[in-house]
């Protein structure tokens, strides 16, 4: 998978270019609009992260043109302005996704895997990691061989923490998938810790091996072992 | 800008009282001067009628039958430049001429009658008013003119109309001058004030203009911009405070990430307490993020740039779904949350900011009130407008902190808040959020000592400035 970053400062675009690496993408690194311009026409990608604030040809302007040409590339956007105007306008001129600076990691890695995954059909009845099974369908979870009563709420979190078993979830994806809440707001901060420590005692108590771990500062994520 | 609008008040009012007295002054002498002249006209032709009846008495008849003129010296017309009389008889044959009457053309005596003739002459350069008529002098029938040359009474109207012209300017200067003086005295304490006015700066905010005599114009004016002076210090404290406030709040984290960061560096230490440092740094990031991102939606509010998205929903519906996703913080401190909402109470508002000030509110309610204490929500209507309650069984709020509790950053007690991970911004949103939905939130003390507050909410429209409405219609677009 080849993902195109043009962003001009530098810091992000190593931090990026790292995390990215470190997922397996091949990345490349365009410093400035003209040379992210060139490649994003010249090369074939399979998807672009594209700062809008940049030094010579602006992103909303490389993104223009490459629908103009055709070039279908899903684009996430990366903006430091939080108006309505930006964001409307990258998505009018054909974005796939954006994000406000300043972002989280794993939510920048989990939007680029959905967009990756655009297209081919997901469709799960099931999941599953090591003892642990939701059943989509009856809307059952099931821990080893002890059935867990969740509630409505409990099952989605479980469910959204499943679906990206293996990566980081921040707070700030659990308030906006789960509870639909777009805002950043305190109150729904806490809210989150206290579902996930009643999920964890209801899913990782009596004896069963830890699957949900906090990672402090960044969120959660559900894997078997080791955070 | 003209000339006219660059003078000064006094210079102004001067002119147009200079103006409007001249204005008067010489309808006022026009007047005097016409009154006086009909007066004097009128004097003149008696004294004429005067001379007539006494011409009559000069005329005698003598012993043959004729008729002669036996003036005496006092009225001896050669004596007087300025008198004359003459008699005819019927005959045309005149008896008597005096001197000073020479250059007058003699009288028509066919067109004489008994009825006397008054009449204005010019001969030889000099105005003459005659008075004619007829007179029996023993039987016979004579015609009798005096005449008084009118060049006295000319000059004397003459000097009274220089006097009344010449005066007026002279007048009207003393009165402007005065009027100027008036002006001065009047307005010296605008100047007064003006001055005093300019002396207080940002700095000097708490000082006031002084009010010699608050019931008269000059005080109110003082008394209004001591009211404004008091409104802007108020705002002065309150953007300081703000300010201060918001630096301390921002300070805070940037330290500790700081002092992480350099203690992390200072020795050598295992990859956990590393990745436990870090943690701790980006904990910090969150808490600075979601400050900036506060701090930067009041100020959107502020400047006005809110963009609504104004629909009608059920209030009461809202206030259960904002308080079902807290519900779980209530339940780990044991606390009753009850909600009492009348059905179908509708509203047109931005739905999601509305919500965001009731989860604030009652956030607020839950972390502040004791364990295992209850939380009532009440929705109702009264009127065309509909009432949110949220009272808690917490401690109350000083009737002093009442109204800064909706400040930005005020916190009630800075060590407790602190814990509770709030900048004490929550309620200033809230207080924002009600308020651009055209509503009011207010907080008062329970009878059992818990706090209520109150959101009020018009039922109908909001009225809304066409700013709003133009971005909520681009709103709707884009969505």
């Amino acid at each position: 998978m080849r993902v195109l970053i043009v962003e001009d400062e530098r810091k992000l675009a190593q931090v990026l270019s790292s995390a990215l690496k470190a997922e397996h993408y091949e990345v490349i690194v365009a410093p400035t609009g003209d040379d992210g311009f060139f490649r994003a026409n010249a090369e074939v990608f399979d998807l672009v992260v594209l700062d809008l604030m940049l030094p010579g040809r602006s992103g909303l302007e490389i993104l223009q043109t490459l629908r103009q040409h055709h070039i279908e590339t899903p684009v996430l956007i990366l903006t430091a302005r939080d108006g309505v105007d930006d964001r409307v306008l990258g998505l009018d001129l054909g974005a796939d996704d954006y994000l406000v600076k300043p972002f989280a990691l794993p939510e920048l890695l989990a939007r680029i895997r959905a967009l990756l995954r655009r297209g081919r059909p997901s469709e799960v009845f099931r999941l599953k990691t090591a003892d642990l099974e939701l059943d989509l369908v009856t809307r059952r979870a099931v821990r080893g061989e002890r059935l867990l009563e969740l509630t409505v709420r409990e099952f989605e979190l479980l469910e959204y923490l499943l679906r990206h078993q293996g990566h980081l979830v921040s707070r700030e994806m659990l308030a906006r998938e789960v509870w639909k809440e777009p805002r950043r707001a305190t109150p729904l901060d806490n809210v989150i810790d206290v579902q996930i420590t009643r999920l964890r005692k209801k899913v990782d108590g009596e004896g069963h091996a830890r699957l949900i771990h906090t990672v402090r500062g960044v969120g959660f994520v559900l894997r078997e072992g080791e955070p | 800008m003209t000339p006219w609008s660059a003078a000064s008040i006094r210079v102004r009012l001067t002119a147009w009282y200079a103006v409007v007295l001249s204005l008067m002054l010489v309808v006022y002498a026009t007047a005097t001067f016409l009154a006086v002249r009909h007066e004097f006209l009128e004097q003149f032709d008696d004294q004429l009628h005067d001379d007539f009846e006494n011409a009559e008495g000069f005329l005698t008849s003598t012993r043959d039958g004729q008729v002669a003129w036996s003036g005496d010296s006092r009225h001896d017309p050669d004596n007087d430049e300025d008198r004359g009389s003459d008699v005819w008889l019927a005959s045309g044959e005149q008896v008597y001429r005096s001197g000073a009457s020479a250059s007058l053309p003699p009288v028509a005596l066919a067109s004489t009658t008994a009825q006397r003739r008054y009449e204005s002459i010019v001969a030889n350069g000099r105005s003459w008013r005659t008075l004619t008529g007829t007179a029996l002098v023993g039987g016979r029938a004579v015609v009798l003119r005096v005449s008084r040359a009118e060049t006295r009474l000319r000059t004397q109207l003459w000097e009274i109309l220089v006097v009344l012209v010449l005066g007026l300017p002279v007048v009207v200067g003393l009165a402007g001058v005065g009027g100027y003086v008036l002006a001065r005295r009047a307005l010296t304490p605008i100047d007064h004030l003006a001055s005093e006015a300019r002396r207080i700066t940002a700095e000097r905010l708490h000082e006031r203009l002084s009010v010699p005599n608050q019931h008269d114009e000059i005080g109110r004016l003082a008394a209004v911009i001591n009211d404004t002076f008091a409104r802007l210090e108020s705002s002065f404290d309150q953007l300081r405070r703000f300010t201060a406030d918001a630096s301390h709040e921002l300070r805070t984290p940037l330290s500790v990430i700081r002092g992480i960061g350099e203690a992390g560096l200072g020795e050598t230490r295992t990859p956990a307490e590393y990745k436990e440092a870090m943690g701790s740094m980006l904990e910090e990031v969150d808490r600075l993020t979601n400050l900036v991102d506060t701090l930067l939606r009041l100020s959107h509010g502020d400047a006005g740039t809110v963009r609504l998205a104004r629909s009608a929903f059920d209030v009461g519906q809202l206030t259960r779904d904002a308080v079902s996703s807290l519900g779980i913080l209530a339940e780990e401190r044991n606390q009753r949350v009850t909600v009492d909402a009348a059905e179908g109470l509708s509203v047109t508002a931005d739905r999601l900011v509305l919500r965001e000030a009731i989860t604030n509110v009652v956030d607020n309610a839950i972390k502040y009130s004791p364990r295992a204490s209850s939380i009532g929500i009440r929705v109702y209507a009264d009127g065309d407008r509909v009432h949110v309650t949220v009272a808690d069984q917490g401690p109350g709020i000083a009737a002093e902190d009442r109204q800064r509790i909706f400040d930005r950053f005020f916190r009630l007690d800075e060590a407790r808040s602190r814990d509770h991970g709030g900048a004490g911004l929550g309620l200033a949103i809230a207080k924002w959020a009600v308020e651009v939905n055209g509503g009011r939130i207010t907080v008062e003390n329970a009878a059992n000592g818990g706090s209520v507050f109150r959101i009020v909410l018009p039922t109908g429209t909001p009225t809304m400035t066409s700013d709003q409405g133009y971005e909520t219609q681009r709103m709707r677009e884009h969505t």
